[in-house]
């Protein structure tokens, strides 16, 4: 199923986050959103998630309208959100959050099959399922979160800054298990402030700037050019000190 | 005639007119209902002076009337003392109480809203319970009728008629003046945004305390009229529900922001509960009084008043705009100086925000504050304006050290600052938020200066001609550069931009950029806080950069922006070439 | 210094009626904890409940619990059309305050006009009956509305808990926004909450008027120690305002004992205003 952004633009009340973004994520891809701080990239990916409602133009997964379906439906297009900063339900249990992934209909049904396969890639989160989710590591608790969002049986996972936070180590180890997941299918959105491991990961990759997509390609194309440093940095390679 | 002044008319005429009125006699079911009238007008208006203006729901009220009436009733009955001078007696008590209160649930920040009802609510019981109890009642309740009435008028009750009228009307002069004072001006900003509020100078927890002793006062002096109206006292009647929620219910009803408003509102409901004096007639009028309150809550929230006065402005023709020549921007208060951080370092929880930040900015320079999410930059900006306190280190304006002084004293100093997201006070025009900060902040002007200075600096951020428009008629370019306007008023000599660029389209950050500009021209020193690089790389004279609540490189932009470390931190290492 | 049998007896009817109050504390912590708003008018529908069974029962001679029967899911009903009222006007929790008090007092009204100010007794033939455990009384009636108390109170923990309603619950009120990107209608769970509530005050209401004198002053004689009750109890902990209720009545009844009766109140106030104060965070 393919998830189609085209000319998308959304407001915080009349303050505008996202002016024109246009991009695709066909079944099974990893693709990346990069671009600085303030850029509107997890602003885009809320609304993809159905947390905030846009403005303008045209958001649809699989042909569906996402527009003209109400937020607590989206997931059950198959789209499943792991946020900024986890948002876990701290006060509840790791393996409530997880079962609050797999809260929707079809999932639920297969919730302990799910659950089972979750805990086999996490398997510090089947010792530690009785504990409160707030009480976790950043590391654990953003492995809850990604399980939550497994639990949802998502075509498309939508992932905003998973290493924020997060020691290098437990970064890598975080990559490979996103590879792990795309590898049974399921398409990946990734939103990432880190160009390197974003573009490592990714099979093509959109730059978020000021909310605009400046430039898209593969990995290798990107690289070469200056828009990225330019965006994060505010210079152009050639520029002469003044 | 100035607007006060006609008030002071009105109220003038309204006393000689209703003194009048019982000197010639009228009989005595009138003279009672009058009574009663002019008791809940004393007693709703004296309410909505903490409550209404300042938003802090008091569901207390009750206690306080009933101290002035326990007060009044012990001192003549177990004292002797002449009615009449237990009166001020009672109202100083009934203030002390108030106050006492204040002092400990003020402090307190999360004792706002309905938690702050239900304190109060809760005092009104204790309060009744240690009056129950103890030797000032006991149980039988105090009788007065053997207390002795001075008579001025024909009917026995005049006196109390006329005692009534008068604390009305001084009370309603009272929340006027009020109403119209730099207490009632830092009232109303509290009741907006009691933070941004003290930010911007207004002395919060002083203007709490006095609010809620003079409402406080009010009440106290209005239950010793009461008790010798009564004259039977009894806990349960004192101490009923009836006063705290009905104070609530008139004010609402009337508006309770507007000085007349509960006094308006304790008219419509006192009198539609004393007119139906039948059992079954009661019963139809307090349930119908209930759905109004309901009614009006839901389509009126501002109440009874203001929606009149609304509606009445908009029949009025338009009085054409007045173009006046622009006011010149005011001279600095306090000579240029020099902000400096000194190892500054802050935590929450187990999250160390800062590590240690130093830097300085000098007056007459732009200082870029850069970094990744969560490095520290906006909590670096709290500290310094005074939100929050630092753990460690110091911050210094000219060499002062502004780190153990409250947000408004910080502010007075003159250091102003911007949110990222816009925070005006929602019932202010674009002028009067402007004027309140040239009130309290460093400049400390009288209102007439204030409201030009605010002229002056609504017309140097482009927006003088939507000066009486309200926050919500804005679109967000124009609240951004109201709160930067706001930020400026009172000429600080410090100025911190939280991502004041954040969502303006390009002309508009163009324009922003030359005011930024312009600022700096006038010798204000400026911490910038903005992810836009562009414009952080055209306006910066030196940029600091922070990540994970450290600084990580410091000096011209271009040498900043290009150091390796830097670059690592935003890009990752292979970037780094 | 009262007899070891005197001070029993107190914690005995501090217990009972501590069950009481956690019983209307229940409906109360419900809906202001999971759905942030305050229901002043919990005390009059309870209230209403109350007069109701009694009316059934005195008149036409229904049984209290075949009352119940029908005002539990009467009061259901009354409960969602109010949040549709709530929701359809975007009542925030200070307004909420407002508007419910408004419908307190029109139920008062309401109560007033059918029932009159005159003091109501529902006579039935257990009114009387209590039981003996060693030197102590135990009033039937009371103990049944106690027992009821902490079943519904254990039966909405475990809802809370276990069921999947119960945890999206939990998790709409910790963050609406999350439990909607996973299928959460928090829309309708509002409704569903504020049934439940509105049909405990109903359960409430019938031990009323099976225990107490009935008056509609009443509804403002236990807002008070109510909202005492679910503030410490911690808002929307079935078993806290349990145990709150407990803690409350039992301390109000030693005091009685112990002291004069008339200090009663003061105990749950003082606790109130102390907690409000030295609670870290928010309620």
């Amino acid at each position: 199923m393919w998830l189609e952004v085209e000319h998308l633009a959304i407001a915080y009340g009349d303050a505008p986050a996202v002016w024109d973004a246009t991009l695709r994520v066909g079944p099974g891809e990893v693709v990346a959103v990069i671009g600085p701080n303030g850029a509107g990239k997890s602003t885009l990916v809320n609304t993809i998630a159905g947390l905030q409602r846009s403005r303008s133009g045209a958001l649809r997964f699989g042909g569906v309208d996402l527009c003209a379906v109400p937020p607590h439906l989206v997931c059950r297009q198959g789209i499943a959100l792991v946020p900024e900063g986890r948002r876990l339900f701290t006060r509840m249990s790791v393996e409530e959050n997880l079962e609050m992934g797999g809260y929707r209909g079809e999932a639920r049904r297969a919730r302990t099959a799910t659950l089972e396969r979750v805990y086999g890639l996490f398997p510090i989160l089947r010792e530690r399922r009785r504990q409160l989710a707030g009480s976790l590591s950043g590391g654990q608790q953003q492995m809850v979160a990604i399980g939550r969002a497994l639990m949802a049986q998502p075509t498309l996972l939508l992932l905003d800054e998973p290493s924020l936070g997060l020691a290098p180590a437990v970064v890598d180890q975080m990559f490979e298990i996103i590879r792990a997941i795309n590898r049974e299918g399921v398409a990946i959105l990734l939103v990432e402030q880190n160009v390197v491991r974003a573009l490592e990961i990714a099979a093509r990759a959109y730059v978020l700037e000021e909310g605009r997509v400046v430039a898209d390609g593969p990995p290798a194309i990107l690289r070469q050019q200056s828009r990225i440093r330019e965006a994060y940095l505010g210079f152009r390679d050639g520029d002469v000190n003044p | 005639m100035a607007p006060g002044r006609r008030v002071a008319v009105g109220l003038l005429a309204a006393g000689l007119g209703f003194g009048a009125l019982a000197t010639v006699g009228i009989p005595a079911f009138y003279e009672s209902f009058l009574y009663m009238i002019f008791s809940w007008i004393a007693l709703a208006t004296s309410w909505s002076i903490l409550s209404g203006y300042a938003g802090y729901f008091s569901f207390g009220h009750g206690a306080f009337f009933g101290a002035g009436m326990y007060t009044t009733a012990t001192l003549t009955t177990a004292l002797g003392l002449p009615f009449l001078a237990t009166l001020p007696i009672a109202g100083l008590l009934a203030a002390a109480l108030g106050l006492g209160i204040g002092a400990v649930v003020f402090r307190v920040k999360r004792l706002r809203g309905e938690l702050f009802g239900l304190l109060t609510l809760a005092v009104g019981f204790v309060l009744a319970t240690i009056v129950l109890n103890t030797r000032i009642d006991g149980g039988p309740g105090v009788y007065l009728s053997a207390v002795p009435l001075p008579r001025v008028l024909a009917s026995p009750t005049g006196t109390l008629y006329l005692l009534g009228l008068a604390l009305a009307l001084a009370t309603v002069g009272t929340a006027y003046a009020v109403a119209h004072s730099r207490l009632g001006l830092g009232l109303y900003a509290i009741h907006d945004d009691e933070d941004v509020a003290e930010l911007k100078g207004v002395p919060t927890l002083s203007y709490k305390l006095i609010a809620f002793a003079l409402s406080a006062g009010i009440a106290g002096v209005a239950g010793g009229i009461h008790a010798m109206y009564v004259s039977y006292v009894t806990v349960g009647e004192t101490f009923s529900i009836t006063v705290p929620l009905y104070v609530v219910l008139m004010s609402v009803l009337g508006g309770a922001r507007h000085w007349l408003g509960p006094a308006v509102g304790a008219t419509m409901i006192a009198a539609s509960l004393y007119a139906f004096t039948g059992g079954q007639q009661a019963l139809l009028g307090r349930a119908l009084v209930a759905f109004i309150l309901i009614l009006i809550v839901l389509l009126l929230p501002e109440g009874v008043v203001p929606a009149v006065l609304a509606r009445w402005r908009a029949w009025r023709p338009r009085s054409m705009e007045v173009s006046e020549p622009p006011a010149a921007l005011p001279a600095r208060a306090a000579p240029a100086a020099v902000l400096t951080c000194e190892h500054v370092w802050r935590a929450f929880g187990g999250i160390q925000a800062l590590r240690g930040v130093s830097l300085a900015v000098a007056p007459g320079e732009i200082l870029g504050l850069v970094g990744p999410n969560g490095s520290g930059k906006t909590t670096l900006i709290n500290v310094i304006s005074g939100y929050y306190t630092a753990d460690r280190g110091r911050v210094t304006l000219g060499g002062e050290a502004l780190t153990e002084r409250t947000a408004h004293e910080i502010a007075r100093l003159g250091v102003g600052r911007t949110y990222q997201i816009p925070r005006p006070f929602a019932h202010f025009t674009a002028l009067d938020n402007v004027a309140l900060a040239a009130t309290f902040g460093p400049g400390r002007c009288p209102p007439r200066q204030a409201r030009d200075e605010a002229r002056a600096w609504l017309d140097f951020t482009g927006l003088g001609r939507r000066a009486t428009a309200l926050p919500h008629e804005l679109n967000l370019h124009e609240r951004k550069f109201l709160e930067l306007a706001r930020a400026l008023a009172g000429a600080p000599r410090v100025i911190l931009l939280d991502e004041v660029l954040s969502g303006l389209n390009p002309a508009e950050i163009a324009s922003a950029v030359r005011l930024i500009q312009q600022i700096r021209a006038r010798g204000v020193a400026v911490l910038f806080v903005e992810h836009l690089m562009r414009a952080v790389l055209e306006l910066s004279d030196r940029v600091v950069v922070l990540n994970e609540g450290e600084v990580i490189a410091a000096g011209s932009p271009h040498e900043a922006m290009r150091s390796e470390r830097v670059i690592e931190v935003y890009l990752g290492t292979t970037h780094v070439a | 210094m009262p007899s070891l049998t005197l001070l029993a007896q107190a914690v005995v009817s501090g217990v009972l009626a501590g069950g009481i109050y956690g019983l209307l504390g229940l409906g109360l912590s419900l809906s202001w904890g999971l759905l942030r708003l305050v229901n002043l008018a919990h005390f009059a529908l309870a209230l209403l409940g109350a007069y109701l069974t009694y009316q059934l029962g005195s008149a036409f001679h229904v049984a209290p619990w075949l009352s119940a029967l029908a005002i539990v899911p009467a009061f259901f009903v009354l409960g969602v059309g109010f949040h549709a009222v709530f929701t359809y006007f975007r009542v925030t929790e200070l307004t909420s305050l407002l508007v419910t008090f408004g419908v307190a007092v029109i139920l008062e009204s309401v109560i007033q006009w059918f029932w009159t100010a005159d003091y109501r007794r529902y006579e039935t033939a257990y009114a009387t009956a209590s039981m003996r455990v060693g030197p102590v009384f135990v009033p039937t009636l009371e103990m049944l509305a106690c027992l009821t108390a902490a079943v519904l109170a254990l039966a909405t923990w475990a809802w809370l808990r276990f069921t999947y309603v119960g945890k999206a619950l939990r998790a709409s009120a910790e963050d609406p926004a999350m439990a909607a990107a996973f299928g959460v209608n928090h829309r309708a769970q509002a409704f569903l909450l504020s049934g439940v509530s509105a049909a405990y005050a109903g359960i409430a209401g019938a031990f009323i008027a099976l225990i107490s004198t009935l008056a509609p002053s009443q509804i403002w004689a236990w807002l008070g120690v109510v909202f005492a009750v679910v503030i410490i109890g911690g808002l929307g902990n079935p078993i806290g305002a349990l145990l709150a209720g407990l803690l409350i009545g039992v301390s109000e009844s030693v005091t009685m004992a112990v002291v004069t009766p008339a200090w009663a109140p003061l105990v749950s106030f003082s606790v109130l205003i102390l907690i409000l104060i030295a609670r870290p965070g928010r309620v």
